[in-house]
């Protein structure tokens, strides 16, 4: 693909033809591409990124929707708008002109020959890459009318091994408790397939397969995991082998940094050393416990009353003070006066290393970064003995409703937030938990100030309202420190303006001086924009 | 009392005595050169320096096992690795296995497989790997490891790691591998708790390698498993198979997946959500748990015969009223036999729910809960996760990781695992009762001891796998003949 000969052809093409794809006779019967072999066609370096940054568009809102754990209404909605957007693509039946269904199916085309570019240089880039182009194809594969559906498996030549009817009626009694629902007694109309269980990994993992002697039996209504399989398959094996003849581009000055370009631009925030608060010292992280999020602080309460967490605990917990600013000799003297039992020596010998290893001070020097909503919720889930993962997720709900109790939150508020969880949305509850504590925090704050006259309690909540879901447990701690410091500076400010905190002139002489008034400012915007957020939800 | 003995005992006490340390200095400056007569070790300087603690060491290589004082060691731990290393370490089947070759060259599945060591004085090496089995019989001996740990067979020597861009060093094959130990029990056990275990919670092991061993074989096909005392708290699991070994860390999460059912941390009181019909592998899980369920909860672990115990099982069942019920029937008579509170409880939950309701078969939850093996899951899923390896020696037990037989894994006890003392002491109960005259043929030492059935059984798991490889050889060369 885009090799040197094709690329001067481009730079001939392009004065010649100017910016436009020339067409040749390239089918797309369907609209679901195996993009086995790559277009040969001219392009604008301008259509080029374009064609990229589209897709980007439709994979990033793809993957986003799914980890907001969406419905599944919510999601088709989310992601059919991004599609329309940024690359449509129209049935066959539905009445478009064919050259320009084949326009949209060639810019699809197109878009992920580039993207497979741009994201074959390394193993993270090519995973990321790979998930999000199996979700599409998924997505788009389970959208696809069955008659397509079964053109395009034809054309691919698929096979895989059906069992026999006299096989089928040996292992009925074996396949029929996985058969939905399950007061069918007959597997007549049901065809199966022999598969190697590698195959079909997440099937076997969710026990929803039979599996015996290393074959999986899998229903014709699995049957997209089989294509989704092949096609992942397939995509993998080929950004192997883009990602080694890379480097032969290197000298491509055109292509070159485009393609960099488009991979640094949406893999969203990481939160490095933010450092929020400025310097923190060890025995700081007591007192900034109030704006922990729930998971840091139960790590943190277990850390004091075990005097030791175990290794997952560590990793979350270290890495989340690392990144509101603790630095590695502060963490060293935090961990160490943490675990009170143990001697120096004993710490130094068995857990300092893993310390300096995470601020990437030792083995392959990786600076870790701290772990995001999605990587608690999904990854690592706590085993016994563990403290770590999302009280939201691994928390039992008595639980959860203790937890919840000891921080004040009220009946309904609690019911609220566990309904959310019930359906899943943790991060979503995590999110409410902030607000209704927050809300709380900045009552007690205002009381505190004995009648200092600013907005009493009611307009807390809208004020306190975060900005956004609750991604990145930094974020949560980020947000909460912020707006205690802009009410806190705001307040004395009041304060000491007689507390004439509503006049506007009071109000516009603050904008300039006070550090944390735009976050204040932002939040009060927020308001509305958390009730967006509620409805999308 | 020879000479040897008293020799021996001095320098014990001077080793336990650091004012003395003139002494041994001396002793071993004399014992060094005689090193050199014996032994063909190349560079004796290279190792001491490296080593600090090695000189203290190179000593003990004067005395063979056939020392009637040689048990005398046995409180030296240092000493007791380095004549395991020496003398009892079944190196020839090890290397055959880990070569996976019926050649005895080494193979890149050797060759280029990571080795981890654990020293004395708590230095970890990572990324070792070895050219031959006698480089690494060597510097076993010479390092002593207290653990060895083994890696992934990689693209490249390990060893070779820092001579490549980061990264370059990827993870080929490696078995997999299972890992349980009785701390995930704690919760549930009541008889022993951390690192202590004893024949009664040891039944956990037996049902966990039961079923974790029959799903392996029967649903994934696979053959060739060695079960191993983890010398502790635990066993470990090798799957062997060609195809085990190269699977990727997605189809190693998929099995562990497959077999896990006990979830949740240490906040979550329920773990087990089994669904209204189980799957087929579950269904005969379920055979065998039933089996040891009243043995393992009612008679060793005891989980019904006080109020503290049964609370704990009573929490697992998400609805009050039914939790009432149940605790008021078994206060009114909290003598009567746990075997009848559990069919107690099984009968307040038939009465208590219609047959539609999530709660109906609770008592599998429980049960599964209390008896379901429980995985380290990130020791199986990802290839490159170091296992120690079997024919290690536990550091704080001093006992031997032995293969289990799984036929007979109901008979494994684990406090009777050998110990290097033990193996000492039966080598030179051997050599007394078989003096050598020649004629014998020559056996190697750990044949002369109780570790010789171990060692059998490893054989006999390797055995198994040089018979797949020459099939598969066989199959090839067929193959290539039809052409």
């Amino acid at each position: 693909m885009f090799t040197q000969a094709d690329k001067k052809n481009s730079r001939k093409q392009k004065l010649v033809s100017g910016a436009r794809i020339s067409y040749n006779d390239v089918p797309y019967p369907t609209r679901l591409n195996f993009y086995m072999s790559p277009p040969s066609l001219e392009i604008s370096i301008e259509e080029f990124e374009q064609f990229a940054l589209d897709r980007m568009q439709v994979l990033t809102t793809l993957l986003n929707a799914q980890v907001r754990n969406m419905t599944s209404e919510q999601l088709d909605k989310n992601v059919d708008a991004a599609i329309r957007k940024y690359m449509p693509m129209h049935k066959n039946t539905s009445g478009i002109p064919q050259n320009q269904l084949m326009d949209e199916r060639r810019k699809d085309h197109v878009s992920h020959f580039i993207l497979r570019l741009a994201y074959s240089r390394s193993q993270e880039l090519r995973s990321w890459f790979l998930r999000a182009e199996c979700a599409l194809f998924r997505y788009r594969f389970e959208k696809e009318i069955l008659s397509d559906q079964l053109e395009f498996l034809e054309q691919q030549n698929l096979s895989w091994k059906k069992v026999s009817d006299d096989d089928k009626s040996l292992l009925k009694e074996k396949l029929l408790p996985l058969i939905k629902p399950h007061n069918n007694t007959n597997l007549d109309g049901v065809t199966y397939f022999e598969v190697d269980f590698e195959r079909v990994t997440g099937l076997v993992g969710r026990r929803q397969v039979y599996v015996q002697g290393g074959k999986a039996y899998v229903p014709l209504a699995d049957q997209v995991v089989l294509v989704l399989d092949e096609f992942k398959e397939r995509l993998a094996h080929a950004l192997e082998v883009t990602g080694k003849i890379l480097p032969r581009m290197e000298e491509d000055d055109r292509l070159m940094p485009v393609l960099n370009n488009i991979n640094k631009q949406y893999l969203g925030r990481e939160f490095t050393t933010s450092a929020i608060a400025g310097e923190i010292q060890a025995q700081d992280v007591d007192n900034l416990k109030v704006h922990m999020p729930l998971c840091m602080e139960h790590l943190h309460n277990e850390l004091r009353r075990e005097k030791h967490t175990r290794h997952g605990g560590r990793m979350q917990y270290g890495l989340f003070l690392k990144g509101i600013g603790l630095s590695l000799e502060q963490a060293l003297i935090f961990w160490q006066m943490a675990f009170e039992k143990l001697t120096p020596d004993q710490f130094n010998k068995q857990y300092a290393y893993n310390i300096r290893h995470s601020y990437g001070m030792e083995g392959k020097r990786t600076d870790y970064t701290p772990f995001s909503c999605r990587h608690i919720i999904q990854n690592n889930a706590p085993g016994p003995g563990d403290h770590h993962g999302c009280p939201f997720r691994h928390f039992s709900a008595p639980n959860l409703r203790a937890t919840l109790a000891a921080h004040h939150v009220d009946d309904f508020d609690t019911e609220d937030i566990m309904s959310l969880v019930q359906g899943r949305h943790f991060q979503i509850a995590c999110t409410r938990y902030y607000e209704v504590t927050r809300a709380r925090m900045l009552d007690i704050a205002t009381e505190n100030l004995k009648g200092g006259g600013i907005n009493g309690g009611q307009g807390n909540t809208g004020m306190v309202a975060s900005q956004e879901l609750i991604e990145h447990p930094n974020q949560f701690f980020e947000q909460s420190y912020l707006l205690m410091q802009s009410k806190e500076s705001s307040a004395s400010i009041a304060k000491s303006g007689n507390g004439d905190f509503m006049d506007g002139q009071a109000q516009s002489t603050l904008q300039p001086t006070v550090k944390g008034q735009y976050t204040y400012k932002k939040s009060g915007v927020q308001t509305s924009s958390h009730s967006n957020l509620d409805m999308e939800l | 009392m020879s000479d040897m003995d008293v020799d021996q005992t001095s320098l014990g006490t001077a080793m336990s005595n650091s004012s003395k340390a003139v002494e041994v200095g001396q002793l071993e400056a004399k014992e060094d050169e005689l090193d050199h007569l014996f032994d063909n070790l190349d560079d004796v300087e290279i190792t001491k320096a490296e080593n600090p603690w090695q000189t203290k060491t190179t000593s003990l290589e004067l005395f063979s096992a056939k020392d009637s004082g040689i048990d005398h060691l046995a409180g030296d731990s240092l000493r007791q690795f380095k004549l395991f290393y020496r003398h009892f370490f079944p190196a020839k089947p090890y290397f055959q296995w880990l070569n996976y070759s019926n050649s005895p060259i080494p193979s890149k599945n050797f060759m280029n497989r990571e080795f981890s060591f654990f020293l004395m004085d708590e230095t970890f090496m990572r990324y070792q790997s070895f050219k031959s089995l006698d480089e690494l019989k060597q510097e076993l001996t010479r390092l002593c490891p207290t653990r060895i740990d083994l890696g992934a067979v990689y693209n490249i020597r390990p060893k070779d790691k820092n001579m490549v861009r980061s990264g370059a060093l990827t993870a080929v094959s490696k078995e997999l591998v299972f890992d349980i130990d009785m701390t995930d029990y704690d919760e549930i056990r009541t008889c022993c708790s951390g690192g202590d275990v004893c024949t009664k919670c040891w039944e956990f092991m037996t049902v966990a390698m039961k079923i974790i061993d029959t799903a392996l074989r029967e649903d994934f096909g696979f053959k060739h498993l060695l079960w191993v005392y983890s010398g502790r708290r635990g066993v470990h699991c090798w799957v062997a198979d060609m195809r085990a070994r190269v699977m990727t860390n997605d189809q190693r999460k998929a099995i562990v997946q497959y077999l896990e059912v006990v979830k949740g941390g240490a906040h979550q009181v329920r773990k087990v959500k089994l669904p209204s019909t189980l799957h087929p592998s579950l269904s005969r899980s379920r055979k065998t748990l039933e089996n040891h369920f009243r043995n393992l909860m009612f008679s060793s672990q005891d989980i019904l015969t006080t109020p503290k115990q049964w609370e704990k099982v009573l929490a697992i069942i998400p609805d009050q009223a039914i939790q009432d019920e149940i605790r008021k029937e078994w206060e009114s008579a909290p003598t009567r036999a746990p075997a009848e509170k559990w069919e107690n409880l099984k009968t307040i939950i038939d009465q208590k729910t219609n047959v539609k309701s999530p709660l109906r078969a609770i008592h599998l939850d429980i049960m599964f809960q209390y008896t379901y093996p429980r995985l380290d899951d990130k020791v199986s899923i990802d290839i490159r996760h170091l296992l120690k390896s079997p024919f290690c020696i536990h550091p704080k037990t001093g006992r031997v990781c032995v293969p289990i037989p799984i036929e007979t894994c109901d008979n494994f006890d684990p406090t009777s695992a050998p110990t290097v003392p033990q193996l000492v002491k039966e080598l030179n109960e051997y050599d007394e009762r078989h003096p050598s005259n020649g004629n014998s043929p020559k056996l190697q030492d750990w044949q002369k001891t109780s570790l010789r059935k171990d060692v059998e059984v490893f054989e006999q798991f390797v055995k198994g796998i040089m018979h797949d490889i020459s099939d598969r050889k066989r199959d090839d060369a067929s193959k290539s003949l039809e052409f």
